[in-house]
């Protein structure tokens, strides 16, 4: 074998070894944060709701405390849209958070 | 001649005599030399009445260092609404297919503003005009305490609402770090709007609670309604650190009202009108009336 042919199969290996390791190490930190970011989503709902919360009957702050925000919170208002789909089965979206089942 | 401006507010139960009280006081301090910059802030708005004459939100000169105006509830209400639906419709523009617009239909039905654009009102005038005395005439009871109560009302739910952004922040930021090796920088404009409105509250609130700049003064009638409506007032106050200047006990007319009157209003400093025995109309009446009573506006 040539000392070139050598060279690009080590690279290759070299680069597969390292496409595994980046792959593994960004599902390893993926998974570190599933629940803090599943916590920091609940947040985000629950500091809508306490802000919008006038709109579905609960209490709520000053009306322009929560008018002022409002241009400000369009993504907190898009995951309490997306919160309605799984409103219904707050298990369900426990036990798939916990890998359980 | 005072320094800094002074906010002078009239409050009480509907029809004591606050509108004829602050005008007279107003025309005392105005004689006195100062520049007297009279708001009417009561939807019914007497103080046309009493001068004759037109007044509106424009600042209308009606006597030698006089100014008077009237606060448009209505239209700051109005005001303030459009420029939020107008905001949110920006903001939300591409959010359309989420029916967002049926929010910003709601808003022009908002309650509990008015007290927002009375605020909204009083701090336009005290930051847009120079004077020495800024002199309030409040609306009635209900919407004055509201009024008073807004700031650190507001500021109760600023705080606690920006505590859970920071643990939202710190949350995010732990997120990006683990997931992407890095920090995030990126400001919140959720944060940043909730620092600026407890900014204004706080500004307000600080100008509210300061004794030597802002003097409120409650007006009585000798009557059990009006002293248990004061004393309420009074507690309300005293709640949010707000401490009454003056008590003034208006239209009095038997000397035993005086020994009930300071009864009821111990620790405070009590002030005595007479009733009058013609009708406080027009700016040469009222100048009358202030001389025949002058001493008794020395408190001011």
């Amino acid at each position: 074998m040539e000392y070139r042919d050598k060279k690009n199969a080590y690279n290759k290996i070299i680069n597969f070894i390292k496409d595994k390791w980046e792959l593994l190490d960004q599902s390893l930190r993926t998974q570190a944060v599933d629940v803090i970011e599943w916590e920091y989503e609940e947040l985000q709902h629950i500091f809508g709701l306490l802000v919008l919360g006038s709109f579905i009957g609960l209490p709520a702050p000053p009306m322009q405390i929560t008018l002022d925000l409002m241009p400000a919170m369009e993504k907190e208002l898009l995951l309490m849209l997306e919160k309605v789909d799984t409103a219904a089965g707050p298990l369900s979206e426990l036990f798939s958070l916990l890998k359980i089942g | 001649m005072k320094s800094h401006p002074i906010n002078m507010f009239f409050l009480g139960k509907g029809g004591v005599g606050k509108s004829t009280l602050s005008a007279l006081s107003a025309l005392y301090l105005a004689e006195k030399g100062n520049r007297v910059y009279l708001v009417s802030m009561d939807p019914a708005h007497n103080q046309a009445d009493i001068f004759q004459k037109k007044i509106s939100q424009k600042p209308l000169k009606v006597d030698n260092n006089l100014l008077i105006s009237e606060i448009n509830l209505n239209e700051l209400v109005k005001n303030y609404l459009k420029q939020v639906e107008d905001n949110i419709n920006n903001a939300y523009r591409y959010l359309t297919a989420f029916n967002l617009e049926q929010y910003t239909t709601i808003i022009k039905y908002s309650p509990g503003i008015e007290e927002y654009a009375l605020l909204l009102g009083f701090n336009d005038i005290v930051s847009q005009f120079t004077a020495n005395y800024f002199i309030f005439d409040m609306p009635p009871t209900a919407l004055a305490v509201k009024f008073f109560n807004l700031p650190s009302l507001s500021m109760l739910w600023l705080e606690k609402l920006m505590q859970l952004r920071h643990e939202i922040i710190k949350k995010r930021q732990i997120i990006t770090k683990v997931k992407f090796g890095k920090k995030e920088t990126e400001t919140d404009k959720v944060l940043q709007q909730l620092t600026t409105q407890k900014e204004f509250y706080n500004r307000i609130q600080n100008t509210f609670q300061n004794e030597n700049t802002t003097f409120v003064n409650i007006v009585v009638n000798p009557d059990e309604l009006s002293y248990s409506e004061s004393q309420d007032i009074i507690s309300s106050l005293r709640n949010i650190n707000v401490k009454p200047k003056d008590i003034i006990i208006n239209k009095f007319i038997k000397s035993e009202h005086i020994e009930k009157s300071d009864a009821r209003f111990a620790h405070l400093p009590i002030q005595y009108f007479t009733q009058m025995n013609y009708p406080l109309i027009g700016i040469d009446t009222l100048k009358r009336c202030l001389h025949e009573n002058y001493d008794h506006f020395s408190f001011l």
